[in-house]
């Protein structure tokens, strides 16, 4: 144990050392004397013969020592207690810090877990996800014909497994209560596909298949553990699912999930190539890669498919075509612009944090050449006070990153409350400060030490020995090029708090317009529920459409109700239902090469309950039943591209939708927002759903007074008719809206909250900037007071320096906003990038903002005395 | 960290010459520097204080050793020893400077082929 020898002897010899050397320095003055020399003669020269003293010593000592380690400890108690010393600077420096490093690790906690992080199945990479494309619609990602779908499943050859969902409300029941959940239809090769075995039970066989036998069922780890209390006895047991009954054969993971589909059951997708199924597009088709086969190459494949599928049946899938994609990119979609902005942004405000804190050491440096100085000669390397600074440095960073990961804890928190629960992420994997996060926090903060700890380090620690220990004032000289320094990072922190108070901006403005559009309906006191009929009791399309009659006309009794209606897609819920149409008095078009438009199916009281005008002719009545001529309404949009100038009124269409007899058209609407409120009305056909019945419906009521509180009393009108009858998403139409504008709002929050915080340190730094200026110029200004210059003289002074600085800025920041417009152009609606008004206001608002940080240093430069002044010198 | 002999000397040397000097008779810090400074006839121009890392060094690899003892002066001082390790280190350092003396010869010796 040599080392501990070592350790524990080293105090001796250090005193051994330090007398040692004191010995050889007196032997030699002595000598000297002896040899005719006066004795102060003799130590100068005994002493320049030596070397440094201090040093020499440091470096013996240093032998000893576990070099760098050693001295890093030293610095960092040295560090330590100076930073102690100093508790208004620690503080607004770690603040800031904290802010920027916390700002980060939470913004970054969301973008890893949604964006960078692997879809959570094995060999995640090879995942994709098959659209069919069309050039006509402009939609490379449309659903998929099952029959398509079975062509390319039996013809693509890029592809391990090949599997087709359908996702659909379900309707669940055991010992008698109805439950609506979120379901999946799914052909065998899904769980293949994905790679996930089962928590229990067994995944779904191809003899599950077979129509008429598909009577099994999946349960999500969710449903099993809430709806069925854990039950391990559950496999092989029957529930009711859309009433019939079905024999449970599994439960998934904890956990498990399709991307944007949270389903909480699985059931099969029995598929043949029977005529029913030439009619429509509705498949979301998910597929696993060979291994080697790149996303290309399956494109290549796809292509080749797809051509095949336009021979076989040209009248359908003319202009069709196929894409494929990855399945992260796929579902991420979207969400991935707007995540990577709000990442920018974060990291812009750590780069203005870091300016602002290197501004804090320079001014701090400033007060201690003398320190450096003193140090230096004492035989300190300037490698040696880097060294010092760096780790004074890398300790702020640190202490920054703890208070930060605080603040990123709990900024997760509110962050993750501005997204509601009905429309939520793409992914539902947790999100959280985890390992990765945590990992992302240390660089980030390790980074920061060295942008913020670097220039200032080499700054401060180039001093002049000379002139430094001489002038013996604090202010000494050898930092006169400091300021020009710090008015860099000040225009730099400026130029992009403007470039974030821009993007803010932008976005407030654009979400103001979003939110002001009027989407062609009143959204006030209007409440909305979810039916779903079970096929299996309502299958008679006559008995179907009584059954929702009955339901619409015991709502309309409920005293309070001013009117009730059905749609079978509410709006801004992003669905839309397209079929083709041709007028009937021409010869019908193929599928593919008719003219395409929305439809919905709807009861006669919807248009009176979203308070949608009709504009010429009539609404949907009474008499217009399952037995009576078929009748439709169409909207002004519908109108206007394909019968401009014509009386629609009495024509004759045919809806692909409906094939058996034409539809005569009665009534034209006014056109009113559907998928989206930013999306601008599309042709729509309205039918009526006693003529043509859907299996499910989206019920809007018309409430006289507060919607909320009509729900009991609705949802019991409906259990009047059917006891049995699931409801499910009872909304208000405001919270409809609500959610559907939350992405949007949710970055404009954000942007606006970091711009705030940009702006904020921004200002600090120019604070900081003319207040150390005006302190430095206490005596130019105490001689040009004496000289006669006015207090208004001084102010302009100072707020001048200000603007220079602001000016400057935002003269760079209109250049970088107009670089940076591009990446804001898709996330913004009726608003460009290069908004004059938008620019102007933040410009002038920057400028104003400055001159008020320069107010207090003016207001102090205002009443500096001449006489104190230049006796201060 | 700073090795202030590198300026004139290749690393090493001086703990070779310290040595070397050492390997006659045990010596004390400030005879050592004067010996060495005579013996090279002045010509290694080196600050006495460096003398004292390189002790330092050669303490901790246990090649020579310390002991308080008094001088011929009379004066209190801590005399230097070569120890056996520092014998054995010595003639594997010398043998390989000379080699490397050799080599570095040849190279500038003029005309040879």
């Amino acid at each position: 144990m040599n080392w501990l020898k070592q350790l524990f002897s080293r105090r001796q010899r250090y005193s051994d050392l330090s007398e040692e050397i004191r010995e050889h320095l007196e032997e030699k003055v002595v000598e000297l004397v002896a040899s005719g020399m006066s004795r102060e003669e003799a130590i100068s020269l005994a002493r320049r013969e030596f070397g440094n003293v201090a040093l020499v010593e440091e470096d013996s000592r240093s032998v000893w020592r576990w070099h760098s380690i050693e001295s890093i400890v030293a610095d960092i108690r040295y560090a330590f207690r100076s930073l102690c010393k100093s508790p208004g600077f620690t503080t607004v420096a770690v603040l800031t810090l904290a802010l920027g490093i916390g700002t980060n690790s939470a913004i970054f906690s969301v973008v890893d877990a949604i964006l960078l992080r692997p879809l959570p199945y094995p060999e995640p990479d090879r995942l994709v996800r098959v659209w069919e494309s069309s050039i006509k619609y402009e939609s490379p990602r449309n659903v998929v014909n099952p029959i398509n779908f079975l062509d390319w499943r039996d013809h693509a050859q890029s592809f391990e497994s090949m599997a087709a969902i359908s996702s659909l409300t379900t309707n669940l029941s055991r010992n008698g209560q109805p439950i609506a959940v979120q379901g999946m239809q799914v052909t065998t090769e899904f769980f293949s596909v994905l790679r996930v075995p089962p928590f229990l039970g067994r995944t779904f066989s191809s003899s599950d298949e077979i129509a008429g036998q598909d009577h099994s069922v999946i349960l999500s780890y969710k449903l099993w553990q809430h709806q069925f209390g854990e039950d391990r006895t559950i496999i092989g047991q029957e529930i009711e699912v859309d009433g019939l009954p079905c024999e449970v054969i599994g439960v998934m993971p904890e956990g498990f999930s399709f991307p944007k589909i949270n389903a909480e059951v699985w059931t099969p997708l029995p598929l043949a190539r029977t005529e029913e199924w030439e009619g429509g597009r509705f498949l979301v088709v998910a597929a696993r890669l060979k291994p080697g086969v790149s996303i290309d190459q399956a494109q290549q494949d796809m292509l080749r498919v797809a051509d095949f599928t336009v021979q076989a049946r040209p009248d359908y899938n003319k202009n069709w075509s196929a894409n494929v994609f990855p399945m992260l990119e796929d579902a991420t979609r979207g969400v991935s612009c707007p995540l990577w902005v709000l990442l920018a942004s974060v990291g812009f405000l750590l780069l203005i944090a870091c300016a602002n804190v290197a501004n804090l050491l320079l001014i701090r440096g400033t007060g201690r050449v003398r320190e450096m100085a003193v140090r230096s000669a004492l035989g300190a390397a300037r490698s040696r006070i880097i060294q010092q600074l760096f780790v004074e440095s890398l300790l702020l960073s640190a202490t920054g990153m703890l208070v930060g990961l605080l603040f990123a804890n709990l900024g997760l928190r509110g962050l993750l409350a501005l997204i509601p629960q009905s429309a939520p992420l793409p992914r539902s994997e947790p999100i959280s400060i985890d390992g990765r996060v945590l990992l992302f926090t240390f660089l980030a903060s390790l980074l920061t030490a060295v942008l913020f700890g670097l220039v200032p380090a080499l700054r401060i620690s180039r001093v002049d020995l000379q002139n430094a220990l001489k002038q013996g004032t604090l202010r000494g000289g050898g930092v006169g090029g400091h300021q020009t320094l710090r008015r860099c990072f000040v225009v730099a922190e400026v130029f992009l708090a403007l470039l974030l108070s821009v993007g803010a901006g932008l976005m407030l403005r654009s979400f103001g317009r979003l939110i002001a559009v009027d989407p062609g309906f009143n959204r006030e006191h209007l409440l909305t529920m979810h039916i779903w009929t079970a096929p299996s009791r309502y299958a008679d399309d006559l008995k179907r459409s009584q059954y929702f009659d009955h339901i619409l006309s015991e709502i309309q009794n409920i005293p309070g109700v001013q009117s009730a209606g059905s749609t079978h897609f509410l709006p801004l819920t992003d669905r839309v239902s397209g079929s083709c149409f041709s007028p009937a008095d021409q010869p019908a078009p193929t599928p593919a090469e008719s003219p395409t438009s929305q439809f919905l199916i709807i009861s006669a009281g919807y248009f009176p309950a979203m308070g949608t005008p009709i504009q010429t002719g009539r609404n949907f009545e009474d008499h217009d039943n399952f037995n009576s001529p078929r009748v439709a309404i169409v909207n002004h949009a519908f109108v206007n591209r394909y019968f401009p100038g014509q009386n629609i009124l009495g024509k004759q269409l045919q809806v692909c939708w409906n094939f058996k007899e034409p539809v005569e058209v009665v009534g034209v609407v006014a056109d009113a927002r559907q998928a989206h409120v930013e999306d601008a009305p599309e042709p729509t056909i309205f039918l009526s759903n006693s003529q043509a019945p859907m299996y499910f419906a989206t019920i809007v009521v018309r409430a006289a007074g507060d919607p909320d509180q009509m729900a009991r009393s609705v949802e019991a009108a409906i259990h009047y008719v059917d006891p049995d009858q699931a409801v499910s998403d009872i909304k208000t139409m405001e919270a409809v809206f609500s959610d559907s504008v939350s992405s949007p709002r949710f970055q404009a929050i954000l942007l606006l909250v970091f711009a705030g915080l940009a702006v904020t340190l921004a200002m600090i730094g120019v604070y900081g900037v003319v207040s150390y200026s005006v302190s430095e110029r206490t005596n130019e200004i105490g001689i040009r007071v004496a000289l006669g210059a006015a207090s208004r003289d001084v102010v302009r002074l100072v707020l001048q320096e200000a603007l220079i600085l602001a000016g400057i800025a935002v003269c760079l920041g209109l250049v970088g906003s107009l670089a940076l417009s591009r990446v804001l152009q898709t996330l913004l609606f009726e608003v460009t990038p290069t908004d004059p008004a938008t620019l102007a206001s933040v410009c002038c608002a920057i400028l104003a903002v400055s001159a008020l940080a320069a107010i207090l240093p003016a207001r102090r430069a205002m009443r500096v005395d001449p006489i104190v002044a230049l006796r201060y010198e | 960290m700073k090795k202030p002999v590198q300026r004139d000397l290749f690393p090493g040397a001086l703990e070779m010459m310290i040595l070397r000097t050492l390997k006659r008779q045990p010596l004390h810090g400030y005879a050592l520097v004067q010996h060495i400074k005579r013996t090279s006839d002045d010509l290694l121009q080196i600050e006495e204080g460096s003398l004292y890392p390189a002790l330092q060094r050669l303490l901790k690899e246990e090649l020579v050793k310390a002991e308080w003892g008094v001088s011929a002066t009379n004066r209190r001082v801590r005399i230097y020893k070569l120890t056996a390790k520092g014998t054995k280190h010595l003639e594997r350092e010398v043998s390989s400077f000379e080699k490397m003396l050799e080599g570095i010869t040849r190279v500038l010796s003029p005309g040879e082929s």
